[in-house]
């Protein structure tokens, strides 16, 4: 190919001298559909682009949400929200909500993604974000309930009739169990059930050194790592080990309409998650100051509490969590303040444990 | 090549007994969990604003992708084969490195240099010029992944072309411009066009590179390719697979295209 050109011009000639006739009508037809094709695909792609075109401009917000958020957010507090809005003032907003692990949304802001508002896993990652200078100052602090906007604790899902017989953080280290974990490098949630699962024997027994060889025995067992809470759930689900050490709120939707497919297993003890909400003031466009207010004031309304906790969040105010009848027991629920905070436990048993001892135990 | 006659069942047969598990289950996978909540649901699924964003988004980042690398790649191929001047060999392994350049690092590198720390980036920052988390930074992100394929498809045939052509239409007192215009150009037609399908196809289903600079905002910067992924991270493989299944079918009817185009360039020859 390439040798015997120019072709085009030869390629007419030939046809000429052939077909001894100027015009090929097929060719031009199959020519001029091609292009009446192309051309209609072309417009359907560039259709929302074309200036003027592409529907009412709207006021938009761009919201962070760490990976178990989607849903309550999605479907009930934005568009609560946008309605609310739409009353007061006449104005149309949008959110625009990205999802994923907290770690991962933590970094996409550092590198500095045009995030307005973040809810984050834990607070340790708002603290991350001060420390590169995304946000003055612990400025979380300063809204409601210390930024806490609702909390969940951290169980395990089971496969079907529990078959290997797990009711506590030590069963998970029994052998043959397989334990799906997310990624502590990633994930907020993955960090809470390390909390979780040290802080439920150090409180049972008293002793470092028992809740050290229990995190390990979890740890051994560990079969799967995903980068999120999420994530890790979908590995369980298309059928990774025995067990998963998630939160509750993963498993109260399906519960709720009757779809869940595993077993929820209570430990005696364990941790309830605090999901701080972070505003980014230098990333807040101009003219939507106001309406980033109204929204983070209106995530602590009693109406959005009430949709958190329809979709299986504990809500900070106690007297509406009677709403969902769904709520496991949990007999000693502990939080982090239980442990000096996070930058404290974060130091101590995630760095200091999990990271420095129990890895290289188990040799990964 | 000659056609095979005779015994054709045996080595046929062999090919499909590694095709099928390696290649054909997993496309044919994709489909089956595509329509396991039957049509309604896949169309349900196909028409979701977020969905007819991703795919339009993919489809136009990949047009500009492609036409963008169609100038430069055959520019660069087109300098290296017919110049020579110190450091072009070096330079010709360059250009094709991408392809082996893990995405993620393709990623990082252009956040570090176009993100608001970056390098540059932090130049542009205080002027409101923001690359990475935008459009523009997808684009950056698959011209650099994409760069070798137009080389690849244009170089071959700019290296066979005897320079007979060339020196005579000079003689004929034909100017560079117009000589690459009215002979090479023809000439490579066909690598043109090969080349740019390759750059689309690998556009529309760039992820590693995407996922690090696009921010994977929904109905901004969510491609099609990022939007399988969230949902299935999310658990939602029927919508992953419906939006999946139509990225295959798009590259099966482009490289059918190739195909059938270039049969009948090489009858032609």
């Amino acid at each position: 190919m390439g040798v015997d050109e120019p072709a085009p011009r030869r390629r007419s000639c030939l046809r000429l001298g052939r077909g001894a006739r100027l015009l090929n009508w097929p060719l031009i037809a199959k020519r001029a559909a091609l292009a009446v094709v192309t051309l209609a695909l072309l417009s359907y792609v560039v259709w929302p682009w074309l200036p003027g075109l592409g529907g009412p401009q709207v006021r938009t917000v761009v919201v962070y949400g760490f990976s178990i958020l989607g849903e309550a957010m999605n479907e009930d507090v934005f568009p609560a929200f946008e309605l609310l809005w739409r009353q007061q003032t006449g104005e149309r907003v949008e959110f625009i909500l990205s999802v994923g692990a907290s770690g991962t949304i933590t970094n996409l802001m550092i590198l500095g993604v045009p995030a307005e508002v973040a809810i984050l896993s834990l607070e340790l990652d708002a603290w991350r974000l001060v420390d590169a200078g995304v946000i003055p100052g612990p400025s979380w602090q300063e809204l409601p309930h210390g930024g806490v906007l609702n909390r969940t604790p951290f169980i395990m899902f089971a496969r079907p009739g529990n078959p290997k017989g797990i009711r506590s953080f030590a069963d998970l280290a029994a052998p043959g169990v397989g334990v799906v974990h997310p990624d502590p490098l990633t994930s907020g949630g993955a960090q809470w059930a390390v909390v979780a699962a040290y802080g439920a024997a150090l409180r049972e027994t008293g002793d470092p050194e028992l809740a050290h060889a229990q995190l390990l025995g979890v740890w051994q067992n560990v079969v799967a790592q995903a980068s999120s809470a999420r994530a890790a759930r979908t590995q369980f689900e298309t059928g990774f080990g025995d067990v998963l050490i998630t939160y509750e709120q993963e498993a109260l939707r399906d519960l709720a309409r009757g779809r869940l497919n595993v077993e929820l297993v209570y430990p005696r003890g364990t941790i309830l998650s605090e999901h701080p909400v972070v505003v980014l003031e230098r990333n807040i466009r101009p003219g939507n100051r106001e309406v980033v207010r109204a929204f983070v004031e209106f995530l602590w309304s009693e109406e959005a509490q009430r949709m958190f906790v329809a979709h299986g969040f504990r809500s900070v105010y106690e007297e509406l969590n009677v709403e969902n009848p769904h709520f496991g027991y949990i007999e000693d629920g502990f939080v982090i303040a239980d442990f000096g905070g996070w930058q404290r436990a974060k130091e101590e048993i995630v760095d200091g444990i999990w990271r420095d001892r129990v890895l290289a135990e188990v040799g990964r | 090549m000659r056609v095979q006659r005779g015994k054709t069942w045996l080595p046929v047969a062999l090919l499909f007994l590694f095709l099928v598990p390696l290649l054909i289950m997993p496309f044919v996978a994709v489909f089956v969990f595509a329509g396991r909540g039957g049509l309604g649901a896949f169309l349900e699924v196909l028409t979701h604003p977020d969905v007819q964003f991703a795919l339009r988004f993919s489809i136009l980042i990949a047009l500009i992708t492609a036409g963008v690398n169609v100038v430069l790649g055959t520019y660069t191929a087109y300098v290296l084969t017919k110049y020579r001047f110190r450091g072009r060999e070096a330079l010709t392994i360059l250009v094709s490195l991408p392809v082996a350049m893990p995405r993620v690092v393709v990623g990082t590198s252009l956040l570090l240099l176009w993100g608001p720390i970056g390098l540059i980036g932090r130049l542009l920052d205080p002027l409101g010029l923001q690359p990475m988390f935008a459009p523009a930074g997808i684009v950056l992100a698959h011209l650099f992944v994409t760069f070798p394929y137009m080389i690849s498809s244009v170089r071959p045939v700019l290296e066979e072309m005897e320079g007979t052509y060339e020196e005579a239409a000079y003689t004929m007192g034909a100017g560079r411009w117009k000589t690459f215009l009215h002979v090479i150009l023809p000439a490579l037609r066909g690598g043109l066009f090969s080349g740019s399908l390759l750059t689309f196809a690998h556009s529309l289903g760039e992820f590693g590179a995407t996922i690090m600079v696009s921010g994977n905002l929904r109905l901004r910067t969510q491609t099609a390719p990022l939007y399988i992924f969230a949902q299935f991270e999310a658990g939602n493989i029927e919508a992953a697979n419906a939006v999946a299944a139509v990225l295959a079918v798009i590259s099966f009817v482009l490289f059918f295209g190739l195909l059938r185009v270039t049969r009948t360039r090489r009858r032609e020859a």
